[in-house]
């Protein structure tokens, strides 16, 4: 699997890019390293017999050089917090069919309302009026008109994610085929009807197509999106006034007056204090800014850096789980933390828009901070500049320059 | 990627790109700014700036161009994306009825959040695809005459229109901003003269070219 030659003709095939499409993307520097990736081999070897996972082990693996795409999906399973790594495997599987029959019933459900679900096919454009009434629209019909809220809120949002899911990683050959888009649609559309607090916001889609390429069945996707947006759907929470990723530019900003005021000013002057220009990378995780391998890569590493053991607890009990006080926690205990995590626990710094993806834009513009200084005369040469970081970023390396700025602000916060 | 050091220009202009999802906002502003048209452009996520710098009557000019999701949602940030803007290019796919029934929730979303002496255009994108026609240019024409914007058929894709839609907006604002100039050094030469009895409130965008009607 590591062969000399299992670097990126191998990798191609499980990610394969539209042949017309290879010279517009961000060229992937993601590459599996023997005694550093997390291979198949050393994920079937962190199990137990009964099927307990050796969580410390495996976080060591993803930290240091990702996952092997062969095992992704599985593995993002566990670092996304949907299986308790505690758990033997029939557990596992117990849960899983409770799943797939759980989103069977949603599935169900929405079909009953809009019939083009489940179908293989989708929307694009609207389905009822804004008042609730039914428009005609070919391989979909709404009978009559929708007076409940809900319903009618969630209709109106369908086809939005229909014109989003057509623009998602069309590089992808896997989206040449339509069953693949409207898989991506289906889940999007039972997401948005079990959470309808958050609904769709543009961007969800392109957190949600990994996991529909990865997990090849959609239930399981759905549920891994699911987890995903556990720690993401505050971003996307919207009200008239604001967008919840305001909350994390608001700590970027914090991050970066501490750090370094004389950018933080610059950026002020060039009316970026709000540091909008950031939105996108904490949106969407930075996938924009690089090759779907590597964005994979990159998630697993900041993943990887903040996992914490009570995750799947906190998930399926809120209330019951509580995070663990650093004073009772032994050595054992401390190495089933990601690297980022730990630190925080160390420091009893908690607060939730306190995520990785923040000091990793911290640090990337901590990077250009001399260009930035010197050449932006307004924001879009800001933009510009950190444009330069697509496909030019190593995703392990940038998330260490991350944990070096976490701690460097750690310690700038603290003193008075 | 390259970036210009020189900020030799007379004027820069902050213009806003708005209208529904998937009208082809991202496609007219790469074609505009890069001569580029990305037939697998994705969905804009934020805000995304470009610009270019042109020529009006001898002045150069930078455009600085922000895009926006169409996504209603997103509307929440509409303050910062408004803030200072001189123009807006309102955009509808002539292939999408509903896209064009929007414009009046994008002319009332203006008329609540944007300066309202901003310049005004309103662009029928996707003309290369007449064959998949719903709005008709006559209607376009038409509530464009009705809310007095200018108006043209564009596509980002040939490359139509796309030119003249811009160097219409950059145009007027220019105008707008050099009478205002030159009323200012007038109100300025006669506020000077003695004995002059009235005072002329010199308005806080007027006199200083550089900045006048920036944003930045």
């Amino acid at each position: 699997m590591f062969g000399k030659k299992a670097g990126t003709e191998e990798l191609e095939a499980f990610y394969p890019i539209r042949p017309e499409c290879v010279a517009e993307i961000p060229k992937t520097r993601f590459k599996p390293r023997a005694g550093k990736t997390l291979s198949a081999r050393r994920w079937q070897a962190a199990f137990s017999e009964t099927g307990c996972l050796d969580i410390a082990k495996v976080l060591r693996r993803i930290q240091r050089g990702g996952i092997h795409p062969s095992i992704k999906g599985l593995v993002w399973e566990f670092l996304l917090g949907c299986y308790n790594p505690n758990s033997t495997l029939e557990d596992r599987n117990q849960l899983r069919q409770q799943r797939r029959e759980r989103y069977s019933m949603w599935k169900t459900e929405c079909r009953n309302m809009v019939s083009v679900i489940g179908r293989g096919n989708f929307i694009t454009t609207p389905i009822i009026t804004d008042d609730g009434q039914p428009i005609e629209v070919e391989g979909c019909r709404v009978t009559s008109a929708v007076s409940d809220k809900k319903v009618a809120q969630w209709m109106l949002i369908l086809h939005q994610f229909g014109l989003d899911v057509v623009r998602t990683d069309r590089a992808l050959a896997f989206y040449e085929d339509k069953a693949n888009q409207a898989k991506l649609w289906d889940v999007l559309s039972i997401y948005s009807w079990v959470d309808d607090d958050i609904g769709y916001v543009q961007g969800m889609n392109d957190i949600c197509s990994p996991m529909v390429i990865l997990l090849e069945n959609e239930a399981d996707a759905f549920w891994c999106f699911e987890c995903a947006m556990r720690r993401l759907r505050e971003n996307f929470r919207c009200s008239t006034t604001s967008i919840g990723v305001q909350s994390q530019l608001g700590t970027l900003s914090q991050v970066i007056k501490t750090v370094d005021p004389q950018l933080h000013k610059h950026l002020e002057d060039l009316d970026g204090g709000e540091y909008l220009f950031a939105f996108r990378m904490l949106m969407v995780l930075f996938r924009r800014e690089f090759s779907f391998l590597d964005a994979l890569y990159l998630w697993e590493v900041m993943w990887a850096m903040e996992y914490n053991p009570n995750i799947f607890w906190s998930y399926e009990q809120p209330d019951g789980a509580s995070d663990s006080n650093y004073g009772q926690l032994n050595q054992k205990m401390l190495k089933q933390y990601g690297k980022f995590q730990r630190k925080n626990l160390e420091t009893g710094y908690a607060d939730k828009n306190n995520a990785l993806a923040v000091f990793l834009v911290a640090s990337v513009l901590e990077t250009k901070n001399k260009q930035i200084l010197k050449e932006a005369k307004g924001l879009d040469e800001v933009v510009s500049i950190l444009g330069d970081i697509t496909g030019n970023l190593d995703a392990k390396k940038a998330c260490q320059e991350a944990l070096k700025l976490q701690n460097k602000y750690l310690k700038k916060a603290k003193r008075p | 990627m390259a970036h210009r050091v020189d900020h030799e220009y007379d004027y820069l202009f902050k213009i806003v790109l708005i209208g529904d999802s998937g009208v082809g906002k991202s496609n007219i502003l790469s074609r505009f700014t890069r001569n580029e048209f990305c037939l697998e452009s994705k969905s804009t996520i934020g805000v995304e700036f470009a610009t270019r710098t042109v020529q009006v009557e001898g002045k150069t000019v930078k455009a600085q161009i922000w895009d926006t999701a169409g996504q209603e949602r997103y509307r929440a940030i509409t303050s910062a994306y408004y803030r200072g803007a001189v123009g807006a290019l309102l955009v509808y796919d002539i292939t999408k009825r509903q896209t064009f029934d929007n414009v009046q929730r994008w002319l009332r979303e203006l008329r609540d959040h944007a300066d309202s002496n901003i310049v005004l255009m309103m662009a029928g994108n996707k003309s290369d695809l007449n064959h998949l026609r719903s709005v008709s240019e006559e209607d376009g024409h038409a509530v464009a005459e009705k809310e007095g914007l200018s108006f043209l058929e564009t596509s980002a894709l040939e490359a139509t229109n796309i030119e003249k839609a811009f160097q219409t907006i950059l145009n007027e604002i220019y105008h707008i901003v050099s009478k205002k100039a030159l009323a200012a050094q007038e109100a300025a030469a006669s506020a000077s003269i003695p004995g002059q009895g009235t005072t002329i409130n010199v308005g806080d965008e007027s006199g200083n070219t550089k900045t006048a009607c920036c944003s930045t």
